[in-house]
């Protein structure tokens, strides 16, 4: 393999890039937009105090738990609204937004009751993940109002990560690995896309050029390009730097701040060879286009799935049972175990489940390099 | 042929055929060509220069038959280093700048020398432009910077797939006058082009029709043949006289449809 060649490819890469923004804003710009927003979202989320009415349907028994609950409702934050002592206000105070869940203490014997009084939650069943914030608030207020009971208290600690339980940190890995993974598979595909469709690849193969050094040169030049932007996310994800307010703007971080355990070398690897991966496979998958839009429309069937089983948003384990051998398969769920292995964990090269990754992410680009460079021939059968 | 003269060929192609599932695009072509001289291949679009020329860079692997290069039988990798490729299409990168595109063929090709490459551009008359973006180029010269690329490596041996396709008239004067210089220089040049008035400046020239050379010689030569003032005539004469032979057999064609020879 001649180096030249191979820099010369890399270089062009490069330079193409310089004159085209825009593709510059998408593997720069894009991630980091989103990551933001994600972060603003997760962490900005207001949650108003929820809002309750209890109802008694159970009698003298009844009333003393009632009592019991708005007392540590009340102690625990909660807004106590009082909106009449029947089931059917409180149903229309939930249907006209007036409460977020009500509370009926029901007699024994009602179903569900192990022999004593059942409280029933009722939620409006609209978004059901704000009904589970507003039933989490409530749990842990009547929880707290036992609490000096002698009832066994319960605290969470975690082995890994922050002790605050924050989505943002086991998606910010997942999300490196799926920008890092998206964003070259685009540009690699749209970008020899052109070299097939333009004659840049007809003549190219009319020189002394190898197709090992064509793939390399490829890898090179936009694994590059995908490690500069696994830097930029890494700096948004888990820097953490003050921006004081300023005129309207309250005052805000620039970088997420996420806890992070990881080496950043080992976070390098994984995205590298991810990227490779990706560059192989925009190469691969360029063949079976004619139009940058027909690369475009690849995304559906390469990257929703990838990130659907992925573990971007579900760990395998919680997918249905046939879903899991498929999600196996699939190198960015290596990539993203791996980043968590790394980022989430502080694992190094001894960890096995680490190795495990790197080796899969290892075969995987190797396959795609093959594959790819199969598609790149010099002489038309 | 040119047998009997003392140099070696610098292209030597004997039955050259590809086919293309029933379309036999190269359909038994042998050639010798010679250094120092400019060849053209004359004929319709869609008549198999295109293809004759693949097969002769070692961009298609023929179906049967031979193509020799310098010396060495196609498609080998190795050879390429020596010779030029002027594709149809510009073949150059739309987002670099045009020295950035000639040094990147250069670096395809080993060449370091960045006085070749400056020589290359020069000749393109884009020697004052190296900094422009390809995008900002006039469709001239593109043209003229992907001749160029093929001339970063001084080849010895170059092709020109229709060169002067797009090309205005004055110049296509000056390639011609390029082409004439590098010839004179030793290199040799094989020309494709479906432009008639064109094909009188080449040393010698095959008419191509259907994946057949239809006649071979020089200008003069082809148009004696064929009884006619001019090559277009000389052309659809012979192609009149060739087309029933090369027609009737294997296709169904209605028997007096010229359109069909002709395109």
């Amino acid at each position: 393999m001649n180096v030249r060649r191979v820099a010369a490819i890399a270089r062009r890469i490069a330079n193409g890039f310089k004159r085209d923004h825009r593709s510059l804003g998408l593997l720069f710009g894009a991630p980091v937009l989103v990551l933001l927003l994600l972060g603003w979202v997760i962490r900005g989320q207001s949650s108003p105090a929820t809002r309750i009415a209890v109802v008694n349907e159970a009698g003298p028994l009844g009333a003393v738990i009632v009592t019991r609950i708005v007392d540590a409702a009340r102690t625990g934050g909660l807004q106590v609204v009082d909106i009449g002592a029947s089931v059917d206000s409180a149903r229309a105070a939930l249907a006209d937004d007036r409460i977020d869940v009500a509370l009926t203490v029901e007699p024994p014997g009602t179903p569900g009751s192990t022999g004593g009084p059942v409280i029933e939650l009722m939620t409006p069943g609209v978004i059901s993940t704000d009904d589970s914030l507003h039933v989490a608030a409530v749990q842990r207020a009547l929880a707290d109002a036992v609490a000096g009971t002698g009832a066994p208290a319960v605290v969470h600690r975690v082995l890994y990560g922050s002790p605050d339980p924050d989505v943002l940190d086991s998606f910010a890995p997942a999300l490196i690995g799926f920008f890092g993974f998206f964003f070259v598979f685009v540009l690699t595909g749209v970008s020899f896309l052109r070299e097939r469709v333009g004659g840049t690849l007809e003549r190219l193969l009319a020189t002394p050029v190898r197709r090992s050094e064509i793939v390399a040169g490829y890898s090179l030049g936009f694994g590059l390009f995908a490690t500069l932007q696994v830097v930029v996310i890494l700096m948004v994800a888990f820097g953490s730097l003050r921006v004081p307010a300023i005129g309207p703007l309250p005052e805000f971080s620039a970088g997420l701040g996420i806890a992070n355990a990881g080496s950043p070398a080992l976070t390098f690897l994984i995205v590298f060879l991810l990227a490779i991966g990706a560059v192989n496979l925009g190469i691969l998958l360029s063949t079976f286009a004619r139009t940058e839009l027909q690369v475009i429309q690849f995304i559906p069937i390469v990257i929703v799935p990838q990130a659907l089983l992925g573990g971007v948003f579900w760990s395998i384990s919680s997918l249905p049972d046939p879903l899991q051998p498929i999600a196996r398969v699939l190198p960015l769920t290596y990539a993203i175990d791996g980043l968590r292995n790394v980022l989430i964990r502080g694992e190094g090269l001894a960890s096995q489940t680490l190795q495990v990754d790197l080796l899969v992410l290892l075969l995987v680009a190797v396959v795609l390099i093959v594959l790819g460079a199969a598609t790149i021939r010099r002489e038309v059968a | 042929m040119t047998a009997g003269t003392d140099v070696a060929p610098v292209v030597e192609a004997r039955e050259l055929r590809k086919v293309f599932g029933p379309i036999a695009a190269v359909d038994g072509i042998s050639l010798d060509f010679t250094p120092g001289r400019i060849y053209g291949l004359l004929g319709p679009n869609g008549s198999g220069k295109t293809t004759l020329i693949r097969l002769l860079v070692g961009l298609a692997r023929p179906t049967s038959g031979t193509a020799r290069v310098l010396g060495t039988e196609m498609p080998e990798r190795q050879v390429l280093g020596r010779i030029g490729y002027m594709t149809q299409a510009d073949g150059i990168y739309a987002d670099l700048s045009v020295v950035e595109n000639a040094r990147f063929f250069a670096s395809m090709y080993g060449v370091r020398d960045r006085t070749a490459i400056e020589e290359a551009l020069d000749l393109v008359d884009l020697g004052g432009r190296h900094s422009t973006p390809v995008e900002e180029l006039s469709g001239g010269m593109r043209r003229r910077l992907s001749l160029a690329c093929a001339l970063v490596h001084r080849p010895r041996l170059l092709f020109l797939d229709e060169p002067t396709v797009g090309v205005d008239p004055a110049l296509r004067v000056v390639f011609w006058e390029h082409f004439r210089r590098l010839a004179a220089d030793g290199a040799t040049i094989v020309v494709s082009s479906h432009v008639m008035d064109e094909a009188d400046r080449c040393d010698e020239l095959l008419l191509i029709l259907n994946g057949r050379v239809l006649a071979r010689g020089s200008g003069a030569q082809i148009r004696e043949t064929a009884g006619t003032h001019d090559l277009e005539g000389a052309f659809l004469r012979l192609a009149g006289r060739a087309a029933p032979a090369a027609e009737a057999p294997p296709r169904e064609a209605p028997p007096n449809d010229r359109e069909g020879a002709a395109s």
